[in-house]
C-alpha cells in the first residue's frame, strides 16, 4: 500500500511542479528560474510543517512517507535547481547564479524552519 | 503529461528505495539524499543538453526523464529539512558539511553532465551553453533580481 501511495503521490508531485513552473514562467519570463525557487521554498515549508507535526503529534508513518517523501519530495527538485544554476553560470550571469543558489538555500532553510516551528506549536 | 507522471512515480520509488537502503537517524549524515541529488543532477545535465542540442523535436525524453524522473528522484525539501534537523539537534557541523557538499557536488555534477553530453554533440552546437531545462527556454540577459538574501553560510 505504501508503494502504491508513493506512485500516486510521486506522479502528482511531478505534475504539480510542472504546472507551477509553466505558470510562473508565463508570468515572469524565462530569464530567471523563479518557478523552481517558488516550488522549492513552498515545498520546504510544507515538509517542515509535516516533520514538526510528526515529531510532536505523532502523525502516522505511512502518511509522512506518502505526503512527505512522495508528494513533497517529487514536487521539489534539486536537479533542476542545480542545472538552472550551472546554466546561468555558463551564460556568464554570475550574479543571477549566486542569487539563485543563496536565495534557494537561505529561503528554503528559513521556510523549513518556520514549518517545523509551526508544526511544533500547533 | 503521462510521461511526467510515469517519470515522477518511478523517480519517487527509486528515491524511496535509496533512502531505505541508506537510512540514517535525524543526526547522521544523509548519504541517501546526497546520492540521489548528485546523481539526478548529473543525469538532468546530460538530458537537458542532449535534448536541446541534438533532439530539439523530442517529445518524450525531457518530460519522462528530465521533468518526471530526475525531478521526482531528486528533492530539495528533504535536503533543507535534514539540515534544519541536524542544526536543531546540536550537529551544526554535520549540517554545514552536508549543505556545502550537496551544493558543490550537485552543481559540479550538473556541469559534468552538460560537458559529457556536449562531447557527443555535433560541432555547431558544441560551444553553446547549457540551455534552460524548461520547455519555453529563452536566453535574454535580463539581470536577476536583487533579493539581498545573503550568503548561505
Amino acid at each position: 500500500m505504501i508503494l502504491l501511495g508513493l506512485v500516486v503521490a510521486g506522479a502528482a508531485g511531478a505534475l504539480l511542479r510542472y504546472e507551477v513552473e509553466l505558470r510562473v514562467r508565463r508570468r515572469l519570463g524565462p530569464a530567471f528560474p523563479y518557478g523552481t525557487l517558488l516550488i522549492n521554498i513552498s515545498g520546504s515549508f510544507v515538509l517542515g510543517l509535516l516533520t514538526g507535526l510528526a515529531e510532536h503529534h505523532g502523525v502516522r508513518t505511512a502518511v509522512v512517507t506518502v505526503v512527505g517523501t512522495g508528494l513533497i519530495g517529487a514536487y521539489t527538485t534539486f536537479s533542476t535547481f542545480a542545472v538552472d544554476s550551472v546554466g546561468l553560470l555558463q551564460r556568464g550571469r554570475m550574479r543571477a547564479a549566486a542569487v539563485n543558489v543563496s536565495a534557494s538555500v537561505v529561503l528554503g532553510l528559513g521556510a523549513a524552519g518556520l514549518g517545523l516551528v509551526v508544526g511544533h506549536a500547533l | 503529461m503521462l510521461a511526467i507522471a510515469v517519470g515522477g512515480a518511478l523517480g519517487t520509488l527509486a528515491r524511496y528505495g535509496v533512502e531505505r537502503a541508506v537510512a540514517t537517524d535525524a543526526v547522521g549524515f544523509p548519504w541517501g539524499t546526497l546520492s540521489v541529488n548528485v546523481v539526478g543532477s548529473l543525469v538532468l545535465g546530460i538530458v537537458v543538453t542532449l535534448v536541446v542540442g541534438r533532439w530539439p523535436d523530442d517529445r518524450w525524453l525531457r518530460p519522462l526523464v528530465g521533468v518526471g524522473f530526475c525531478g521526482g528522484f531528486t528533492t530539495f525539501s528533504t535536503f533543507v529539512v535534514e539540515i534544519d534537523q541536524r542544526a536543531r539537534h546540536g550537529h551544526a557541523g554535520t549540517a554545514l558539511v552536508y549543505l556545502v557538499v550537496s551544493l558543490v557536488a550537485g552543481l559540479a555534477a550538473a556541469f559534468a553532465g552538460s560537458m559529457l553530453a556536449r562531447g557527443r554533440l555535433p560541432i555547431d552546437v558544441a560551444g553553446s551553453d547549457l540551455p534552460d531545462p524548461d520547455l519555453l527556454a529563452g536566453d535574454d540577459d535580463r539581470p536577476g533580481p536583487d533579493t539581498s538574501a545573503g550568503t548561505p553560510t
